[in-house]
């Protein structure tokens, strides 16, 4: 089973209802702006943020929690995983701080405790907690217009082309989240344009973790080639120095 | 011997410098004493230290690799110099990589937590593995002093060829793989400089850059310690390095054509023009120079030549580690100088150990003279201080560590003060409410302006309150409004006016007025504002008391001020109930029946130090 969120932008009232809730069901301290946040409202005391856009367009910005992470495949120590249920979670205990996986995000999502000494990546972890009791993740659980809702991912792609059907001209048709990066668990649709939500570069449908993949899997080569090119340039130079050698002593023993 | 000795004089200070910016960072955390953030996570300390230092360590493999597996037997004066700057490089990579880890002290995981996936595994492996080998190649010569530890010596000897062929596969390795690091990033990195191949570019830039530095490094411990120059192997490094430019040039090149963006070059974007400059530096007038014939043998050449590389790989490794990805994340980051410093300071101890170890041990034929060894000479003043600081080898490390001390001492005063006791909160500056009978409060909340209508509030509590809310004023004035003190959006400010109370225009008060006398003179000596101003209103004695003189943010005043009085209102009448809605002051965009069915209730989400309603037992205002 793999659950996701699908959010329809047309719904939302943005009121923030969601970002208290996550603040209330995670402990997550209140927040001030710090000269290390940028924009989006995330940090690392805001899992989720609601971003502002003209014509009362209000988008909550969350983790994706990608079908295959790029967070995941390049944390050296694996202390991001992405679980059974789908939520992509970290592990405090195993981090080394190395925010790599901020680095490698395609849509920015960890956020770092800057101000901590001891510091931790901190992301939206779907709430995987709540729904392993059965229950809904707190965002989807207070909405109070059923703006953001929980559920089977292949249940919500369902819905989401269901709504788009039914209402022609209202939704751009397209389901942000769908194929991008190879798919993400949270599900987006829309009536504008939901790609500054990433990179600005067409991500395509490829996952990025195979883009390191075919350099990964070429490492052990490299490495027994190398050592082999080393040892067999080094045996054919030792051979033609003796050959020199045994040339010029040969031309002594001649010349006498 | 003077020029080694200001040199190193020169390499303590900084290290200095660096050593308390490093204090600084672990007891502050990363966020206030660099300019690292959400945007730009990896800084200068990735970029330069640790991707260029690994690849500046390269000279190690390189040459010995041309020495141990090509038998070019004429490189052995370079090869125990350069076996040390790749063991001194990589202990300063790890050593970088500790104070940019948020948690260094888990470094150690990544033995037993394993993840084969990461290309940063792969490298943290190697860079490990590659560090112990060096150390095995060139512990031998620091042994040589030790008669007793030559049975370890002779069993190292005897596998050298072992760990130098392992030092080359591994350096391979982990080479390429800080190129991989940047493969899953096409969405940050330029396309210039992303490719499939980045793994291999940077490999053979890295063999180039580690021909130059030993090149580099020879020229400068021989002009350092005034001995004849190794002119002639010099040359010969240069000519290998024209060679392995070549093919890196002409890699990436058509590398660029295949993938179609050799338009990008010329299209005159900042990023193009930095591509044309690095490549220009580091690869094609470097390798033009060294091509002319006789060219590489002459002294300048070499020096300009090897530079030339250093610098240009340098910005090769600077430009793929974040510089080049700031287009694609709208950042503007530019390194504090706090992480330009730890930087240097890094390189600065490098070298003193290196310099040491060129001192006291045979990494060269014939040792250098030392500080100690010098002949007698009398007593000599010191020019600066008029004072004798001993002889030459103490007074040396008297300068030195006098130095480092006092560079230390100058780094904590230059510490961003204001990031590190605001924790990094951002000083945004409160502008004034404009309006008369209706004032515009801006809240900085995205230019949503809340509508507090002023006149309506004076009919309603009655035209002789104005004390309510205007507890305080500036002198002369009648009305000062909020934002004259409460100057700062979320910081608390000081407010005490130190200088006008001591001026002779103003209160002219003595110490001792206001200081206790026989007591340090601090906060904690000193009257509280309300011991002489009697007849002034001041908000709130409590947080006076507790922190002397700061006064909340302006969100915090206003929120204190509003909701406080509200939520007592809201508690009179049940008409009066939505007066506690944050609704009531912050409009939304949303129209009346909405917001009205989505049953706010008072749970501010964003701010600090928020007094609700229910914890404040009593308000001192309403007395």
């Amino acid at each position: 089973m793999s659950v996701g969120i699908l959010t329809d932008i047309t719904k939302c009232i943005g009121c923030l209802k969601c970002v208290a809730a996550c603040k209330e069901v995670h402990k997550l301290e209140e927040d001030e702006p710090r000269i290390w946040q940028k924009d989006d409202g995330l940090s690392a005391e805001n899992w989720t943020s609601v971003i502002r856009k003209p014509d009362e367009h209000y988008v909550r910005k969350q983790c994706r929690h990608c079908i295959e992470p790029a967070c995941a495949s390049v944390c050296p120590v694996g202390a991001l995983h992405k679980t059974k249920i789908g939520a992509v979670v970290y592990d405090s205990g195993k981090c080394l701080g190395c925010r790599y996986c901020m680095m490698a995000c395609p849509f920015g999502i960890p956020r770092y405790q800057w101000d901590n000494p001891v510091p931790h990546v901190e992301k939206c972890i779907l709430c995987y907690d709540r729904i392993e009791k059965g229950e809904q993740p707190a965002c989807t659980n207070i909405c109070p217009t059923s703006a953001t809702i929980f559920g089977e991912r292949g249940d919500l792609l369902k819905i989401a082309k269901a709504r788009i059907k039914d209402n022609p001209g209202k939704y751009i048709n397209k389901v942000w989240g769908e194929n991008e990066v190879g798919g993400t668990s949270v599900l987006y649709l829309s009536d504008i344009n939901l790609d500054f939500l990433a990179y600005p570069v067409n991500l395509g449908t490829k996952p990025l973790p195979e883009r390191t993949a075919t350099a990964m899997e070429s490492v052990p080569f490299a490495f027994v080639g190398m050592g082999g090119v080393m040892l067999g340039l080094n045996w054919v130079i030792r051979r033609r120095m003796k050959l020199s050698k045994e040339q010029g002593k040969e031309k002594e023993s001649a010349d006498e | 011997m003077n020029r080694v000795r200001n040199t190193k004089l020169v390499l303590w200070m900084i290290a200095g410098f660096a050593a308390a910016v490093v204090l600084n960072r672990f007891i502050f955390g990363l966020g206030v004493t660099t300019n690292l953030n959400d945007k730009t996570p990896w800084g200068l300390w990735i970029g330069f230290d640790v991707m260029g230092g690994v690849a500046l360590a390269a000279g190690g493999f390189v040459i010995t690799a041309i020495f141990y597996i090509m038998k070019r037997e004429e490189f052995h004066p370079l090869v125990k110099p350069a076996v040390l700057t790749a063991f001194l490089g990589y202990l300063a990579v790890i050593f970088s990589l500790l104070v940019d880890l948020g948690l260094p002290w888990n470094i150690w995981h990544m033995i037993i937590y394993w993840n084969p996936h990461s290309p940063l595994f792969e490298v943290g492996w190697c860079v490990m593995l590659y560090t112990m080998v060096l150390l095995l190649e060139f512990s031998p010569v620091p042994l040589e002093n030790f008669s007793r530890y030559a049975k370890i010596r002779n069993f190292l000897m005897k596998f050298r060829f072992v760990f130098v062929l392992l030092g080359i596969m591994l350096s391979t390795l982990h080479q390429s793989s800080l190129g991989s690091l940047f493969l899953i990033m096409p969405f940050k990195l330029f396309p210039l400089w992303y490719s499939n191949i980045l793994p291999v570019q940077f490999f053979i830039s890295a063999v180039a850059l580690g021909l130059m530095m030993v090149a580099f490094e020879s020229l400068v411990s021989h002009w350092l310690y005034k001995r004849e120059q190794e002119t002639n192997l010099v040359a010969k490094l240069c000519k290998a390095t024209v060679w392995v430019l070549g093919i890196y040039f002409l890699v990436k090149i058509i590398d660029i054509i295949l993938q179609g963006k050799f338009n990008l070059i010329f299209d005159g974007s900042w990023q193009s023009n930095l591509f044309i400059t690095e490549v220009l530096v580091s690869t094609v007038l470097p390798a033009i120079m060294f091509a002319f014939p006789g060219f590489s043998k002459n002294r300048k050449v070499q020096w300009t030549g090897s530079i030339m590389v250093i610098i240009g790989m340098m910005l090769n490794r600077i430009d793929v580690g974040g510089l080049v990805m700031l287009g694609a994340t709208g950042d503007s980051y530019t390194p504090l100088w706090t992480e330009i410093v730890v930087s240097l300071g890094i390189i600065s101890l490098a070298t003193l150990i290196f310099l040491f170890a060129i001192e006291h041990y045979h990494v060269w034929d014939i040792k250098p003279m030392e500080p100690e060894a010098l002949p007698y000479t009398p007593p000599v003043f010191d020019d600066a201080s008029k004072t004798w600081l001993g002889t030459p080898e103490v007074s040396g490390v008297t300068k030195h560590s006098l130095a480092f001390v006092i560079c230390f001492a100058f780094g904590m005063g230059l510490m961003p003060g204001g990031h590190l006791h605001s924790k990094g909160v951002d000083n945004i500056k409160v502008t004034r409410a404009s309006g008369f009978d209706t004032l515009y409060i801006n809240g900085n909340r995205d230019d949503q302006l809340v509508k507090f209508p002023h006149a309506a509030h004076i009919s309603r509590i009655g035209k002789d309150s104005c004390f309510v809310c205007h507890h305080l004023n500036f002198p002369l004035e009648n009305l000062s409004s909020c934002s004259e003190c409460h100057t700062s959006m979320y910081t608390r400010v000081d407010f005490f006016n130190h200088s006008w109370h001591t001026s002779a225009e103003g209160a002219n008060l003595k110490c001792n007025d206001c200081h206790k006398t026989g007591m340090t003179k601090n906060t904690n000596s000193a009257k509280l504002c309300s011991d002489c101003h009697t007849t002034y209103k001041f908000a709130d004695n409590e947080n006076l008391i507790n922190d002397k003189y700061q006064i909340l943010s302006y969100v915090d005043a206003l929120h204190n001020l509003c909701v406080s009085c509200h939520a007592r209102e809201a508690k009179k009448s049940k008409e009066k109930e939505n007066l506690v809605l944050c609704s009531t002051c912050h409009k939304t965009q949303l129209s009346e029946n909405m917001a009205a069915n989505i049953n706010w209730k008072i749970k501010l989400p964003h701010f600090n130090n928020v007094i609700l309603p229910e914890t404040k037992s009593g308000d001192t205002r309403s007395k």
